[in-house]
């Protein structure tokens, strides 16, 4: 006989409270994780959609990547050894459209190669979010510290930078821009292992990100809200069922008394917490991704499935130990001090 | 035939340094088919003799033989085991599972003592018992709704549904009215004669031991008659 789908039938009005905060702290942490994901992607998605592999800069450069200046001696070494590798440079700057209406971008520039946007001198690439800003492929963009012009070939999806659409324009036009001769990064895809470069200092892919300050402090922090609402919805579950557990003292000691095993009584708690929160998911599951599908053109939220899966059995974990830990009273529980009460 | 001795049991309880002994030696044989009623003033160790006796709390000394087997031996689960199979309680209060329906109380009691029943077989079981203690028309009432002397008949019922050898009735009648404890008390006797159980029960009210085979005195931890 199922006690536990039982209890809850009866005490509907209980459950339904455990499983609404659930639902809300479960809703809030999938919306506040789609931020962050769409927010690590808006400030980064250049870097992170590159495949493995490691960045490579100057020792001098203190971990920041636009004061490094790749030796181009080192460089040409480097790339002749990897076919696939690049030397690229990041500047944040601006262009001027055709109506002079000035766009935030960052100037990517690589060496030849298919990891990144290649283009020839007065030519450039940009990432999509620019054409919905009504940018046109054959416009002529330009900008103040460079003396020609640029034409606009193509755009690019997913490729931006400190919150900034990308534009990927040829290494001369760079180093006349920005009035340099080297370049500020080497990427070597496909290295599990670091390789150790005279003069040069080796980041992951993550490490890389973590270089940028506003990509650290931005993740941070939402990650730490998320943490905390996972840690939050474990003790509800243990305080909530804790407190069930105290108004059932006598209950758990009459079935004791008659013979109900301790393992049952667990394991009426362990059905009753799958339950609440498996309701519980499957709402905020549901809203969340619909809230993916509608979310405002401009908010920076991408929720995947895989994310939302994950946090979900987190959820479950978290809930399955708050009940638990909870649940531990009901083994003190002695059978006799239950007769000695009341009525349960 | 003789089916439960209790054998100088003792109890001793310890508060910090000060030792106070309840049951000092208690010897007593109980046959089947029979009421013992335990009776004495308040401290005089009834009601730890038949939870001891139960198997609720352990002994400090002496034995317990039910069915040929020293109860004392025995471990919490061996002890359990009887206690889902063997034994039948009656509280004062009816202590009924409040998220139950009548019907679900009993069934829950044939599930905990694994009864070998079909379930079809446990309803008609349920039904059967239900009639016996007059409860057939309120099988899917919720405690709640039910009245002491109700709620009393249906703890009976969930004490004999599985057959118990021995039933254990602390004070079944302390929350009822005259009438209805006369009622509850002719029902088990009428269970302890039918299905031949051995009942050991605690009462203080002098009216209902006209309705037990023996009537045991207790004082200061001792049997005096």
């Amino acid at each position: 006989m199922n006690m536990a789908w039982k209890e809850i039938k009866k005490s509907k009005a209980k459950f339904v409270i455990l499983g609404s905060i659930i639902f809300l702290v479960s809703f809030l942490t999938f919306i506040i994780s789609g931020l962050a994901n769409g927010l690590s992607q808006d400030n980064a998605a250049l870097i992170k959609n590159l495949p493995a592999g490691h960045f490579y800069m100057n020792e001098q450069a203190n971990e920041t990547y636009n004061m490094s200046k790749i030796d181009p001696s080192a460089q040409e070494k480097i790339l002749q050894e990897h076919k696939d590798s690049a030397a690229l440079s990041i500047q944040m700057g601006f262009v001027n459209d055709t109506e002079d209406k000035q766009h935030g971008v960052a100037f990517v520039t690589s060496t030849e190669s298919p990891l990144f946007e290649n283009v020839k001198p007065g030519e450039i690439v940009l990432d999509r979010s620019l054409e919905k800003d009504g940018i046109q492929v054959g416009d002529v963009l330009t900008n103040n510290q460079f003396s020609g012009e640029f034409k606009v070939i193509g755009f690019a999806d997913q490729k931006k930078y400190s919150h900034s659409p990308v534009a990927f324009i040829h290494m001369d036009n760079y180093k006349e821009m920005y009035r340099v001769n080297t370049m500020q990064l080497l990427f070597i895809p496909g290295q599990d292992q670091p390789q150790t470069i005279d003069g040069l200092q080796s980041f992951s892919i993550k490490q890389f990100l973590n270089t940028i300050a506003s990509y650290s402090a931005e993740q941070l922090s939402l990650n730490m809200i998320i943490w905390f609402l996972v840690a939050i919805s474990g003790m509800l579950f243990a305080i909530f069922f804790y407190m069930m557990n105290v108004q059932k003292i006598g209950l758990y000691g009459i079935l004791k008394a008659i013979g109900v095993k301790t393992s049952t009584l667990f394991r009426m708690m362990w059905a009753q917490m799958f339950f609440i929160t498996a309701i519980a998911l499957i709402l905020s599951v549901a809203l969340s991704q619909g809230f993916n599908t509608i979310a405002p053109e401009g908010m920076p939220f991408s929720l995947t499935m895989g994310t939302t899966l994950q946090l979900s059995i987190l959820f479950v974990i978290i809930g399955f130990i708050g009940a638990t830990l909870s649940g531990l009273q009901i083994r003190k529980v002695e059978p006799l001090q239950a007769i000695q009460q009341g009525d349960v | 035939m003789t089916s439960f001795t209790i054998q100088d049991v003792r109890k001793t309880f310890t508060n910090g340094e000060v030792e106070e002994q309840v049951l000092n030696g208690i010897n007593l044989s109980q046959q089947q088919g029979e009421i013992t009623a335990l009776v004495g003033a308040s401290g005089s160790g009834k009601s730890t003799l038949l939870t001891i006796a139960a198997g609720l709390q352990r002994a400090s000394g002496g034995q317990i033989i039910f069915e040929g087997k020293n109860m004392t031996d025995m471990t919490q689960e061996e002890i359990r085991k009887i206690r889902a199979s063997q034994f039948g309680f009656i509280f004062q209060s009816s202590h009924l599972v409040p998220f139950l329906t009548v019907e679900d109380q009993l069934m829950l009691m044939l599930n905990v003592s694994e009864t070998k029943m079909s379930k079809r077989a446990q309803k008609e079981e349920v039904m059967k018992i239900l009639k016996l203690v007059g409860m057939d028309h309120r099988k899917d009432a919720y405690p709640a709704s039910l009245s002491g002397g109700e709620k009393q008949r249906v703890a009976i019922g969930r004490a004999i549904i599985h057959k118990p050898k021995m039933l254990f009735a602390d004070e079944p009648t302390a929350s009822l009215d005259s009438t209805r404890s006369k009622d509850v008390m002719t029902l088990i006797r009428k269970l302890t004669k039918e299905l031949n159980i051995t009942t050991l029960l605690v009462t203080h009210d002098e009216e209902m031991l006209s309705y037990a085979d023996h009537v045991i005195t207790m004082k200061d931890g001792l049997i005096i008659e």
